[in-house]
């Protein structure tokens, strides 16, 4: 078992739940659990994710969060510290 | 962030309708498929006054292929309309088959009145809920200010950094509000911006490894083609002088009358290029994914072979396949930045490859792609599709349908050149055929366009013929009538010891094609005798002012070879039934 938090800030539009847990969903990726709330902007929301990974491999959870556009970053929550694995430019491909 | 050109119709009061035209106008939009109703209605009324050619198809599904075709061809984005409901639903399967192949395509819906969502309206689907599992992104849209953005941001996601489908659903009431038009002057994504121009540091990696190795192949696929990096594919390849395989969505991007191209890799690729990708120690992977079916069973998988995968989507990268040095970025950009730095790197350490090539030109010689006529003296269906590919010439357009033919039209006819090989690949769509020549016509209206189409797949998607009759799109199709669905019959054949449960079409006798065709304003050719086949081909080339269907009835027991069975390895491939290659023939 490893899981994983990732703290992900998503455009505040409507269905932007179904689009993060939708791709869990479709990708069999297991959400423990999922906590939404506001930030300081309107216009953005926050999500805490725990991710079962369960043979799925971080890297391509991130990647095909990333992958939505209403997702704006996400940082990995590593014992209490913030991890960035996602900027506007990704470079943690390399 | 993208910058756009800001229409003169800015500022002026219009309704939402209006203002979606103009927002479509100002994306540049030269022609969209749809077909009208209740919820999309209003937008029709300005769309009747609007340069905007509006082609009104038989089926919103047709409304979607020939999006694609379109978008194929020129390589900008399709454009499709329908209205909410059953209307919206009829372009799941065009949207999902986009997704798949990476077209860029946006599909306006209209969409019960905002009241009203979430009723079960008449009418009413949730087809942003519906359509998000494979549409790059999508919106919907409740009120009129909103939609010029909306469309700006729906042709910018769907033609920049990995193409794709975008749907945008608008409200009736959103369509009927007045509203003050307003083009955005700037796109800004903070969730979006697909990284362009590769890293330095992994295109020298990439440079490095390739000098380094002995047994290198490209390993090309679709994203050659959508990023038009062909030229540069070319110059790549000619420096380094490795072997080339490209995928059912590359064929086209390297010439197949190369000597250095062995041809397509996968389930029914080539003995050579299925070889290469298994016995190299380097696969230089340019815009292709690991899709099962080129990679056979994933553990077997060129399990010798280091890994470049460039690609501009970064979740492709390790998705299937290590990357040893993944390279992010647009193709083009990606070849282009390679090209020098390989040759530096080449004349610091080359090595040489004749063995390599020489072993693997040998498997392409002792193993060309082939077929064995009927003993009945009946119509052989690869030379049906052979013939029309060599009479119609490189620079026509062909599209395919889902089964045997599609493989038998990506294996026998020569692809010279890219954006003339449009088929179904990662969907699989049976009924593509018909509508993407359509839509690829309507692209381009100076090439002959050649729907190489199956007897199952033509009964799925033919009634847009009428649209091509009445539009005057004359394409030209093929039916491949084996009076069956010859795929999954082949699978019963070798898998279900040729228990035929349910693909017999009976296609021979019903329906009649040639009527069919003739009744839908086309001319209706059919074709039995081999001693017939040029000719007929050669009638149907020579007309130009209607669309044409020909019969072509075929040997119904042919069957697509070489074959990887599903699941197995590549190292399991067979050239006919039972019948493996002579491998300790062959040094490898
Ligand atoms: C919409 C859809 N339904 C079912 C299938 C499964 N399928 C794949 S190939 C095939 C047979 C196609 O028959 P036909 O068009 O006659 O082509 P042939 O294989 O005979 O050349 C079928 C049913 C599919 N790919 N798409
Ligand atoms: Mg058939």
């Amino acid at each position: 078992m490893s899981i994983h938090t990732l703290e992900v800030l998503v455009e505040n539009e409507p269905g932007v739940l179904a689009r993060v847990s939708g791709l869990f969903a479709r990708r069999a990726y297991n959400i423990d659990t999922l906590v939404v709330g506001p930030t300081s902007n309107p216009e953005v929301s926050k999500m805490v994710i725990q991710v079962n990974l369960e043979g799925h491999s971080l890297e391509q959870v991130i990647a095909q969060l990333d992958k939505l556009i209403s997702v704006i970053s996400i940082e990995e929550l590593v014992e209490g510290a913030k991890k960035p694995v996602k900027d506007t430019q990704p470079d943690y491909q390399n | 962030m993208a910058t756009t050109h800001v229409p003169t119709a800015n500022g002026t009061v219009m309704n939402g309708a209006t203002s979606l035209v103009k927002s479509l106008e100002a994306a540049h939009v030269d022609v969209m498929f749809g077909l009208p109703g209740g919820a999309i209605l209003p937008a029709y009324d300005p769309i009747f006054d609007s340069t905007i050619r509006h082609i009104l198809v038989r089926h919103e599904q047709g409304a979607g292929h020939a999006a694609t075709g379109y978008a194929q061809v020129t390589g900008r984005a399709g454009v499709c309309i329908a209205t909410s409901g059953p209307g919206a639903t009829n372009l799941v399967t065009p949207l999902m088959d986009a997704g798949m192949d990476s077209v860029p395509l946006v599909a306006i819906t209209g969409q019960v009145p905002s009241a009203a969502i979430g009723t079960d309206a008449f009418q009413e689907a949730d087809i942003r809920g519906i359509t998000m599992p494979f549409t790059k992104h999508n919106f919907l849209v409740t009120k009129a200010d909103d939609i010029p953005r909306a469309i700006a941001e729906a042709f910018h996601i769907a033609t920049s950094g990995r193409p794709g489908p975008v749907l945008v659903d608008i409200a009736k009431d959103a369509l009927q509000t007045q509203t003050t038009f307003n083009w955005p002057a700037k796109i800004e994504l903070a969730g979006y911006n697909p990284k362009i121009v590769p890293d330095n540091q992994s295109i020298s990696d990439a440079a490095a490894l390739i000098a380094q190795s002995k047994k290198p192949v490209f390993y090309v696929g679709g994203g050659v083609i959508k990023a038009n990096a062909h030229k540069e594919l070319a110059q790549l390849v000619e420096l380094l002088g490795a072997p080339v395989v490209t995928t059912l969505m590359a064929r086209g991007a390297f010439p197949d009358s190369h000597p250095l191209h062995l041809g397509m890799p996968g389930m029914h690729g080539t003995v050579a290029a299925v070889t290469a990708l298994q016995k190299a120690d380097l696969l230089i992977t340019l815009g292709a994914r690991f899709d099962d079916r080129v990679t056979g069973k994933l553990s077997t998988f060129a399990v010798n072979a280091k890994v470049i995968h460039a690609d501009i989507d970064p979740a492709e990268i390790n998705k299937n396949k290590f990357a040893d040095v993944p390279v992010i970025g647009d193709l083009r950009e990606t070849i282009t930045a390679l090209i020098p730095a390989l040759k530096s790197a080449l004349a610091k350490n080359s090595q040489d490859l004749a063995p390599w090539n020489a072993s693997m030109q040998k498997l392409k010689s002792t193993y060309p792609l082939g077929y064995t006529l009927p003993d009945d003296g009946s119509l052989s269906p690869q030379a049906v599709i052979e013939r029309i590919g060599k009479i119609s010439g490189t620079e026509t357009i062909f599209t395919a349908g889902v089964g045997q033919h599609q493989m038998w039209a990506s294996q026998f006819i020569s692809y010279e050149h890219p954006r003339t090989w449009l088929n179904s690949g990662g969907a699989g769509t049976m009924g593509y055929g018909v509508p993407a020549a359509m839509g690829a016509k309507v692209g381009a209206p100076d090439s002959t366009v050649w729907a190489i189409d199956g007897d199952g797949c033509f009964q799925m998607t033919n009634q847009e013929l009428v649209t091509c009759a009445l539009n005057n799109i004359p394409i030209k199709v093929a039916i491949i009538n084996n009076e069956s669905l010859g795929m999954v019959r082949q699978w019963q054949t070798l898998f279900y010891e040729g228990r035929y449960s349910n693909t017999s079409l009976e296609s021979k006798r019903v329906p009649n094609f040639p009527m069919l065709a003739e009744a839908m304003g086309c001319v209706g050719l059919s074709c039995e005798r081999p001693e017939d086949l040029d000719a007929t081909i050669e009638k149907a080339m020579s007309i130009n002012d209607q669309p044409v269907v020909v019969d072509f009835r075929v040997h119904r027991d042919a069957m697509v070879w070489p074959m990887v069975a599903a699941g197995t390895s590549n190292d399991e491939i067979m050239i006919a039934r039972a019948t493996a290659p002579d491998w300790d023939s062959q040094e490898l």
